[in-house]
């Protein structure tokens, strides 16, 4: 793998982007509904005041010359001022993204502590009745609902017990280790749920189809023991596949775990779209859609190169 | 109102006195407790601390920024930075000769300090109307700027504003919702400026901390410059948190664990949930909302007077109320019945489908073979609009459509979102549509229904309604006023341009041990006095 492909990727995903962004223009804009909407009920709001409103943002104009001179101001960097708060769109997602990537890292990491080991045993015990049990929870984790989980949650440790806040980043006035600690344990382990349980399975899979492998039998011939064969041999080679899946969703967790930010009040990414999308905010939507596009073509850049790295046989030029 | 001053006078007061004074003997408890925090949840994103360009209820703003003025619990009109509330007895509005414009002049308490420390003068107010005129300064609303020709500042603690017309609602707009600090803010760019993050007012409370997308603190203001009868320094309480918690769900959960004192916008399917849990209590309030179903005069079907009279007979708001949870209250005028201007003897119709039935198989419309009625090969067959997405609404739509169906009419949803919606209403694109409006404690009713009407989208026009608004809303004479809004209110209710249906309210939860608090009706918030507030120990 050399620099002068890494260069090409890098310039290979401009014309994606911009493609992109033409898409999410255009979608946003067929969206029902539009920033003004928050006037609806208030008959105080004339239509004089909407239309004066709406030429401040330049929402009068036709949607090509929107996206034109939304595009000329991304291009000096200048992502625009949220409609909403009235705020730069850019200094509003900074705000946002350390409590999100504290949240998703934090997931990311429970999940893979608990996916890899989890995976692998099941993997080598396959049809045992603990890769049964191992294979009903993660169905069960795939399809709980997040907010039905993050509700008992709240009703068990929170209302019954006491033990943990329901939501919230921080106490006030607090802010300690500790006190973040005791907020964000409940929204990281809904979070982790979903991604435990299909990473679980990816790598499972991965394993099982690693072990029918020759070399997998020739270590064994070398008279190598069962845990050395497993994670010395195997599991590289079995977490080629499920460093996409970890790639990928580690970018939905960067965009912003919607439902679990919103019910667990995380000032996050996620929260932060939700909001837009309420408010129909352009400027703050295009922004955030965006960066997550941005994420995921950054993402796969470095699973490839993972790979790469997973894989010496695999080799980009 | 002068009193004479009579034997029998000076006896009751003696009397009155003495009472209060063996009152507070026996009764030492009635000494307020000073002390202690409560925690708000707010179910919106707190977007700015700026009351003028907030796209929301301020709530948090009005504990940090006062006006001139402030309307009550009975969305009457109070004095708080000014003296006393302008009128033409007072003195405080004066009109032309020609009776065509008026000035209305506020007297400034002299007392009043901002946060910094700074004294409050008419200065500060005359720049509050400047920078919110600004066209550069986006701000939510500019209401009332325009009709301000310019103001005069005799002397420090006298603001006289000459007003370019006779504006009876004055009151609800700009210097009622605060004033701004000249000393801080004049130069600066209000659309970026800290104010929108940290504001300087001269209210109970000043902004400790506002985090984005998590809280605002608001801690005592020690300097504060009104003091309780008593003689109590005020607020009592030492801080209000205001929390941004907009799940529904949470917000109950965060109730019933204790980490939220109070809400002020309960889902009316939740308050059961929340009554009597964890020390709280449910207080219902009123709410300067109403809810309405409009007809569009330019289908002819529905410029029949019978159609409209037999729709309002068909409608049930006892079903309405039960969809919305029970909440809201049935109206019969679309004055809300804590008006003053309201008049009870605006007619009503009854639900009563046999009534129904007749007026319409009076006026020729028989049943096809569906059970729809028809007149000369036309359906009674109406699109019914509402805004989607509001569960509320749609709930009422439905019953709505159900009711019309037994008396021979159909209505079909035809419901549509955001900007859709909007323009549908504006310029008619409907037969039938429902909605809600919420107004300030000075409605213009001439915005509704008068032929020029900005939120006339109905194509309704009356003359004899058009002269009524004339008078109600260009004279200040209060006999006038209510003579001419009594007019309104039935000519309206015989016309039938719409049909009033119920008030929305607001449900709150609240700690048993908070007192003095009491519901405010107005688009100035629950908390726009909370100076007197307290936690019983």
């Amino acid at each position: 793998m050399s620099l002068s492909y890494i260069i090409r990727r890098i310039l290979g995903a401009i014309p994606l982007l911009l493609g992109i962004s033409v898409i999410l223009f255009v979608i946003i804009q067929l969206a029902p509904g539009g920033p003004l909407d928050i006037y609806a009920e208030n008959p105080s709001v004339s239509k004089e005041a909407l239309a004066q409103i709406a030429a401040r943002y330049g929402l009068d104009q036709p949607v090509p010359v929107q996206y034109f001179l939304w595009l000329k101001a991304i291009l000096v960097g200048d992502w625009g001022y949220s409609i909403r708060t009235g705020r730069p769109v850019l200094d509003e997602i900074v705000l946002r993204l350390g409590p999100t990537l504290q949240l998703g890292g934090l997931a990311m990491l429970v999940s893979l502590l608990i996916a890899v080991p989890v995976g692998i045993i099941s993997a080598a015990r396959r049809g045992s009745k603990l890769d049964g049990t191992v294979t009903v929870l993660s169905f069960a984790g795939i399809s709980t609902p997040v907010f039905w989980l993050a509700l008992l949650l709240q009703l068990l440790f929170s209302v019954q017990l006491g033990w943990l806040p329901s939501a919230g980043y921080q106490s006030i006035g607090d802010g300690s280790f500790i006190d973040r600690l005791r907020h964000i344990i409940m929204p990281a382990a809904v979070l982790s749920l979903a991604t435990v349980a299909s990473w679980s399975r990816f790598i499972r899979s991965g394993m099982i189809d690693v072990l029918h492998q020759d070399y997998i039998r020739t270590a064994y011939a070398k008279g190598r023991g069962e845990k050395a064969v497993l994670f010395y041999h195997a599991l590289r080679n079995a977490m080629i596949p499920a460093v996409t899946v970890i790639a990928v969703d580690f970018v939905t967790i960067i965009s912003g775990a919607v439902i679990t930010e919103t019910v667990f009040a995380w000032p996050g990414i996620g929260r932060l779209f939700m909001e837009s999308m309420d408010g129909r905010d352009y400027p703050m939507l295009m922004g955030l859609m965006m960066m997550g596009s941005l994420a995921i073509v950054v993402a796969n850049i470095v699973a490839d190169l993972c790979y790469a790295a997973l894989d010496p046989r695999i080799r980009y030029d | 109102m002068k009193t004479k001053l009579t034997r029998r006078v000076v006896l009751q007061g003696i009397l009155a006195g003495t009472t209060a004074f063996a009152t507070m003997r026996v009764l030492p408890a009635m000494a307020q407790q000073a002390g202690g925090t409560l925690n708000v949840g707010l179910t919106y994103e707190l977007d700015t601390m700026n009351t003028y360009s907030t796209g929301f209820l301020a709530d948090a703003q009005h504990t940090v920024i006062e006006g001139l003025i402030a309307p009550d619990k009975d969305a009457r009109y109070v004095p708080v930075l000014a003296k006393e509330v302008p009128t033409l007895e007072n003195g405080g509005i004066v009109l032309s000769e020609d009776g065509s414009k008026m000035t209305i002049t506020y007297k400034l308490h002299e007392n009043v300090k901002w946060h910094d420390g700074e004294p409050l003068t008419s200065a500060d107010v005359k720049f509050t109307w400047e920078a919110v005129k600004d066209p550069a300064f986006i701000a939510e609303s500019k209401d009332g700027t325009q009709d301000i020709d310019s103001i005069d500042l005799p002397d420090d603690y006298t603001v006289v504003c000459n007003y370019n017309t006779v504006k009876p609602n004055f009151a609800s707009t700009l210097f009622t919702f605060g004033i701004m600090p000249k000393h801080l803010l004049e130069g600066t760019d209000l659309n970026t400026s800290s104010y929108n993050e940290t504001p300087v007012g001269t209210g109970p409370f000043k902004v400790a901390e506002f985090v984005r997308g998590q809280y605002v603190v608001l801690d005592k203001n020690t300097d504060y410059w009104r003091t309780a009868e008593n003689g109590d320094a005020l607020p009592y309480l030492d801080r209000l948190v205001f929390r941004i918690v907009t799940d529904s769900n949470t917000l109950i959960t965060q109730l019933q664990s204790g980490e939220l004192d109070m809400a002020v916008s309960v889902p009316y399917g939740r308050a059961s949930q929340l009554e009597g849990a964890n020390g709280l209590e449910i207080v219902v309030g009123q709410q300067l909302s109403w809810g309405h179903l409009d007809f569009n005069f330019r289908n002819e079907l529905l410029a029949d007077l019978a159609v409209r009279k037999a729709v309002a007979h068909a409608i049930n708001r006892e079903t309405l109320i039960r969809v919305q949870g029970g909440f809201p209250t049935p109206i019969k005028s679309l004055v809300l019945p804590i008006f003053d201007l309201y008049d009870d003897a605006t007619p009503e119709y009854v639900y009563d489908v046999a009534a129904a039935n007749a007026l319409l198989d009076e006026a020729g419309y028989a049943r096809g073979g569906d059970g729809i009625r028809e007149k000369d090969g036309q359906r009674l067959s109406f699109a019914f609009v509402v805004q989607s997405g509001r569960a509320d609404d749609e709930n009422v739509q439905q019953v709505i459509i159900a009711q019309l169906k037994e008396i021979g009419i159909e209505a079909s949803a035809d419901n549509k979102t955001g900007v859709a919606y909007r323009e549908a209403r504006y310029s008619g694109g409907y037969d039938l549509i429902y909605g809600r409006w919420i107004t300030s404690a000075d409605p213009v009713y001439s915005t509704f229904y008068g032929s020029e009407g900005e939120n006339n989208g109905q194509g309704y026009s009356n003359p004899e309604l058009d002269a009524v608004f004339a008078r109600l809303e260009n004279t200040l004479d209060p006999q006038e006023r209510k003579a001419a809004a009594s007019e309104m209110q039935r000519i309206i209710a015989e016309d039938l341009p719409a049909i009033a249906l119920t008030q929305g309210v607001s449900v709150i939860a609240k700690p048993v041990e908070l007192k003095n608090f009491v519901p405010n009706p107005t688009n100035m918030t629950n908390f726009v006095d909370t100076k007197e507030w307290y936690l019983e120990a």
